[in-house]
């Protein structure tokens, strides 16, 4: 063999370069666009046969039955946003609904011994967040997969719930919990607009500051986001911490709701999940956004509500919803499928 | 900008007796590096001749076991990512480590975002706005506004990789393969600029394959070869012709050992086979005991062609017939049953699971043969691959090692001892010695040419031009989805055979016509 | 070759490493002893034969069956989480059947068929569309659930008389084999034969490997779309096998019902994995976890503890063995 031979060798071009694995942007506008038509043909089949479907009122009303959903939503959108994208391996907050659940307990039972609502209201957002820091711990520092570790958390967590409350409803009235039940402005319900301001500066600090860029180099690449000097185990920390709060917050509203607590605040878990990543297909980059849940949470509120307004069982709701969440990925898987 | 005293140059980094070695393989074994500041220096070196580990080391991502680590002077024992950011030291990764659902101004700022005065906000105008200027003023183009990086090309996110590093206004700038995945005028566009920037006074460290890219670029070269430097000297008074010395052992002859070819009946006829947008009308024939070479650029079809044999892509067109049988929907395991066996070239992802044991991966592929009553016969299936492990002489701690503690070599010998133990009769491999040591190199060219002594068919496809004139009887060469030439392996010279996989003999004969 | 091969694209599932010691495999087992004697020592009541019996009749049986669907599942590479609806389904048309007077036999493969069925949905969602089992299941899940509640009027029980239920009904809630409780004893049977099958069978060779990795499964000839999609048909004929004694033992259909046991079928599995060198599901180790879960849940109460100390001290448990094992594993 030749020394240029070797020479020659080199020269060749090694046959690895990546295949371009996502969509491209035809499939994820298509599936944007089609999201959205649906959207806003279920709103218009609504607004054309349901009576009253389009005031005013019944649209603040849907909004404010849906803060707890919603704010619950959107903690899970955080969670995944620093997760990345693979819900097993990836980033999961299954104790959130059980959390919400025990900060509704906590904030009812300060009220019931006679402390004030602020005194309330903290000790309910304190809850939530120490229950954030737990799974953060577990997360980040101890290194179990958070599908498990939020799973035993939960178990925990809706533990506690039941050895304070016996499993009864714990009743709570509050001049703060009134004004969020029955107060109003334009004829938004206090709730609707909580989880509306509360919605807006989660999209603010999400879409539009740094750490909220820097959540999603966490999650979607973390390698990238170590190469940019980004403190990676901090900010998916900050994630479940902030998921926490989130549920403390849905925990207070909860409570105004209801007047009291819920023996069955458990089960909101599963639709926080589907509501979240559902709205990842109002993003134009097919990625976990606030607005992208506030209107996956406003699209389930709607479609219950229609269903109530023309007297259809509400309970084909989780059906429809169900639906979606295979309709919407099998349409992304296939799309994709097609353009690689 | 050097230090003219010889005795004590201007270095800008310098490494010294750099060891590093991973589970008992020794990567590095004392190599050095000496990078003189604000010069271009090229690294090059087989694959697994240390390079990626010695760069590696300097990103902070790897902690050599032993050496000195001088920065502008300075010892660095405990290099970290961010420490080496904090030095100055940037990295262009191929098209990598950027994150595919951002923006070209988010992808370029994320870490250092400029906000809007007085806020907590991104500034995404004024991101977009920097993007634009830095990526005009040194490529003298622009990314339009909001792209994602997922919808750019190959060339375009290698720039977003390059700006990025620029704004960071970095002091050495490594270059990783650079040209790899571009076409012509991108790369003289990119030598043009690494130019620009060692004259801004940016030490460049240049890392590639192609050696006549060092030779036109680079000031100094250090050549490493097992782990080790074997040299570091001026370009100027270099050929790329000596630094190929100074990268092979010598006596790399030996590892093609001569084959007695006895030849039998044909096994496997490909005709006039098609895949649409791929390749066209590939016809050939393959007999026992022969070694059919293919080699072909990226995108030349050969791949796929190779792929289709075993029933991983669907033929738009065409036959293939396996022992005179007329195959019709061929899938992996339709191809097994034929005795088909293909070796990818994609080993971790494709080729071997790590996180099963040597024994899972070996018989994985016939486990029917170990079945009764579709249990497992399992000291049969020990006793198996503990042959095979002897035969092919796996380095491991036996059967039940996970797959993933053994070195590469290794690992590929068991991706082939599963088509052993399938006994499969007409092997489809495909760079079979991509990111293999020279020692496993020598034994599998061995056992390649021992298999087809005993009787099998083998088709290797391979850029590695030495090595399939080495190993092959004859070689296809594939062009733009075409078989344009079929080469005798014993008359064929590597650069013959480079010029027919480049298709300069078609542009020069269109130059005449023109 | 990139000088970076090893930098992982995004989402890429951690690397399972070899457990450099035993002791993370020993967590699982110290803890069911550990627990089994505190108890013992704690409460009076918990070390006598009938208690035992009631563990394991009560607290494992059921859940043990469930948590083995689930570990065919996450074996196969992926998580149902609709083992729940396969209960349900197959608890409804077992119900349904039987209440309009069809042998118990012809309910019984009914209730199975309708298990199946959601099994087969999993499985072309995931194995042919491609969808990631999580997401598969999870809509699976909320589409049985509306199901049942249309079937149910808005999720009504539908129970079965006190008088006049079959023998054969009967015997599969409450009589016995060789004086071992029927549910116990298809559950001991189901979890011998399927971890006998999965740990020495080609098929379990098979779906181990697609779990572990599926592309180098593929390009080994491995019928990839074909095994897990029997991986998730068995999980829910296992699930819809709880489904039925179920509703034997308790002579009644609540709709969604079966969720109750999704948790806990998670967490024992994955309780389970830190048993296995290469921290793989199997079916022994999910049966301990099962089995610590279900000496938990009965010590407390036993403990004269608050009812519903139960839950977190499973939590807690869960949590304890899950960190011990990971910080271990490391």
């Amino acid at each position: 063999m030749s020394v240029e031979a070797i020479d020659l060798t080199l020269d060749l071009p090694q046959a690895d370069a990546p295949k371009a694995q996502n969509g491209g942007p035809l499939a994820a506008n298509l599936l944007r666009a089609g999201s959205l038509l649906v959207f806003a043909l279920v709103f218009l089949f609504f607004s054309a046969t349901a009576p009253f479907f389009l005031t005013v009122g019944n649209i603040g009303n849907v909004i404010g039955q849906s803060a707890v959903l919603g704010v619950l939503s959107i903690g899970l959108t955080l969670v995944l946003v620093s997760g990345g994208p693979n819900v097993v391996t990836g980033g999961i907050d299954l104790s959130l609904a059980a959390n919400a659940g025990l900060s509704a307990v906590v904030y009812a039972l300060i009220i019931q011994a006679g402390y004030s609502d602020a005194v309330a209201i903290l000790g309910a957002l304190a809850t939530g967040t120490a229950i954030g820091a737990v799974n953060a711990i577990a997360v980040v520092v101890i290194g179990i997969v958070p599908l498990l570790s939020t799973i035993a958390v939960m178990n925990v967590v809706a533990g506690v719930d039941l050895v304070l409350t016996q499993n009864t409803v714990i009743p709570a009235s509050s001049d703060v919990l009134t004004l969020l039940s029955s107060g109003s402005l334009f004829t938004i319900p206090a709730l609707g607009i909580v989880f509306i301001l509360f919605a807006i500066a989660a999209a603010l600090v999400l879409q539009f500051t740094p750490l909220g860029l820097r959540l999603y180099a966490t999650g979607e690449f973390p390698e990238a986001a170590k190469a940019a000097g980004l403190p990676v185990r901090r900010l998916t920390a900050f994630s479940y911490v902030a998921a926490g709060f989130c549920g403390g917050l849905a925990g207070i509203l909860s409570v105004a709701y209801l007047s009291g607590t819920s023996t069955g605040s458990g089960e909101m878990l599963l639709p926080v999940v589907v509501t979240a990543l559902l709205g990842t297909i109002f993003s134009r980059r097919l990625v976990p956004t606030i607005p992208g849940t506030v209107l996956s949470t406003l699209f389930v509120g709607f479609l219950v509500n229609g269903f109530q307004l023309l007297n259809l069982s509400s309970t084909l709701v989780s059906g429809v919803q169900g639906l979606l969440i295979l309709l919407v990925v099998s349409a992304t898987t296939l799309l994709r499928k097609e353009e690689i | 900008m050097s230090d003219p005293s010889p005795a004590k140059p201007d270095l800008h980094l310098d490494f010294s007796g750099v060891s590093k070695s991973f589970g008992g393989a020794l990567a590095l074994d004392g190599a050095s590096l000496a990078v003189r500041r604000g010069t271009v220096h090229g690294i090059v070196g087989q694959n697994g001749a240390g390079k990626s580990t010695l760069i590696k080391i300097l990103a902070g991502l790897h902690k050599p076991d032993a050496g000195t680590l001088l920065v502008d002077g300075v010892s660095q024992p405990h290099l970290t990512p961010a420490l080496a950011e904090e030095l100055g030291i940037h990295f262009i990764h191929q098209d990598r480590l950027l994150v595919r659902s951002f923006t070209v101004g988010e992808a370029l700022f994320l870490g250092r975002e400029p906000r809007l005065p007085g806020t907590p906000f991104l500034d995404r105008r004024r991101m977009q706005r920097e993007a634009d200027a830095v990526i005009n003023r040194y490529f003298g183009l622009s990314i339009p506004n909001g792209r994602l990086i997922s919808e750019l090309s190959t060339a375009e996110r290698q720039i977003v990789q390059i700006t990025r590093a620029l704004i960071g206004k970095p002091a050495v700038l490594v270059f990783d393969e650079p040209t790899a995945a571009l076409v012509r005028r991108e790369a003289d566009l990119l030598f043009g600029l690494i130019r620009r920037l060692r004259d801004e006074g940016i030490t460049i460290l240049y890392i590639s394959h192609y050696l006549n890219e060092i030779e036109a670029l680079c000031d100094d070269v250090t050549v490493l070869r097992n782990g080790r430097t074997v040299a570091a000297l001026p370009v100027a008074n270099t050929s790329a012709r000596d630094l190929a010395r100074l990268m092979i052992d010598a006596d790399l002859k030996e590892l093609f050992p001569v084959r007695t070819i006895a030849r039998g009946e044909t096994v496997l006829e490909v005709d006039a086979l098609s895949l649409k947008g791929r390749y066209e009308d590939v016809s050939l024939t393959l007999v026992k005991g022969e070694v059919l070479g293919i080699t072909g650029l990226l995108g030349s079809g050969a791949k796929e062609f190779v792929r289709t044999l075993f029933g991983l892509e669907a033929a738009s067109s065409g036959e293939i017939r396996v022992r005179g049988q007329r195959v019709k929907s061929l899938k992996p395991p339709d191809a097994i049953g034929r005795q088909l066996a293909l070796v990818p070239e994609d080993r971790r992802g494709q080729g071997v699971a790590l996180d099963l044991s040597v024994a899972e991966n070996t018989t994985l592929s016939s486990l029917g043969r170990f079945s009764r009553f579709s249990f497992l016969a399992r000291r049969a299936e020990k006793a198996a691959v503990q042959a095979l492990i002897q035969r092919l002489q796996v380095k491991t701690s036996g059967p039940d090692a996970l797959l993933g503690t053994l070195s590469g070599g290794n690992q590929q010998k068991v991706a082939i001892a599963k088509w052993l133990s399938a006994q499969s009769e007409i092997y489809l491999l495909d760079e079979p010695t991509v990111g293999v040591d020279v020692g496993s190199k020598a034994e599998i060219y061995a056992l390649i040419n021992e298999l087809a002594e005993k009787g099998a068919a083998v088709i290797v496809l391979s850029s590695d031009l030495p090595e399939l004139i080495g190993l092959s009887d004859r070689i296809l060469v594939f062009f733009r989805g075409q078989v344009i030439r079929e080469l005798s392996a014993a008359s064929v010279t590597p650069d013959q055979l480079l010029a027919e996989a480049t298709g300069s003999h078609i542009r020069e004969e269109l130059a005449h016509v023109g | 070759m990139s000088e970076f091969a090893t930098v992982s694209p995004a989402g890429s599932p951690p690397r399972i490493r070899n457990f450099p010691s035993l002791a993370p495999r020993l967590a699982l087992p110290l803890a069911t002893i550990a627990v089994f004697a505190a108890f013992s020592v704690v409460s009076p009541a918990f070390l006598v034969p009938t208690n035992v019996l009631s563990i394991l009749t009560n607290n494992f049986a059921l859940q043990a069956i469930i948590a083995l669907a689930m570990t065919l599942a996450v074996t196969s590479g992926g998580i149902d989480l609709s083992v729940g609806t396969a209960v349900d389904f197959a608890s409804f048309a077992f119900v349904t059947l039987v209440l309009a007077g069809q042998p118990v036999p012809v309910a019984a493969v009914a209730g199975l068929g309708a298990g199946l069925v959601v099994g087969l949905f999993n499985g072309f969602l995931i194995a042919v569309i491609g969808i990631s089992p999580f997401l598969a299941t999870l809509g699976t899940l909320f589409i049985g659930r509306s199901i049942q509640q249309q079937l149910t009027n808005g999720g009504n029980p539908v129970y079965l008389p006190q008088t006049g239920i079959p023998d054969a009904f009967r015997f599969l809630g409450h009589g016995s084999l060789f004086g071992v409780p029927v549910t116990l004893a298809v559950a001991v049977l189901l979890l011998a034969l399927f971890g006998l099958y999965l740990g020495r069978s080609s098929f379990g060779r098979t779906i181990i490997a697609i779990g572990t990795q599926p592309v180098v499964s593929r390009f080994s000839g491995l019928r990839v779309a074909r095994t897990v999609t029997i991986a998730y048909g068995l999980a829910a004929l296992v699930a819809a096998i709880a489904g039925i004694l179920l509703t034997a033992t308790v002579s009644v259909y609540i709709p969604n019902s079966g969720n109750a046991f999704l948790l806990n079928a998670i967490g024992a599995t994955f309780i389970g994995t830190t048993l296995s060198p290469l921290r793989r599901p199997n079916i022994p180790g999910t049966a301990l976890g099962v089995l610590l879960l279900a000496i938990v849940a009965n010590g407390l109460l036993l403990s004269g503890l608050n009812f519903y100390w139960q839950q977190v001290g499973t939590g807690l448990l869960i949590f304890a063995v899950l960190a011990f094992s990971f910080l271990r594993g490391r």
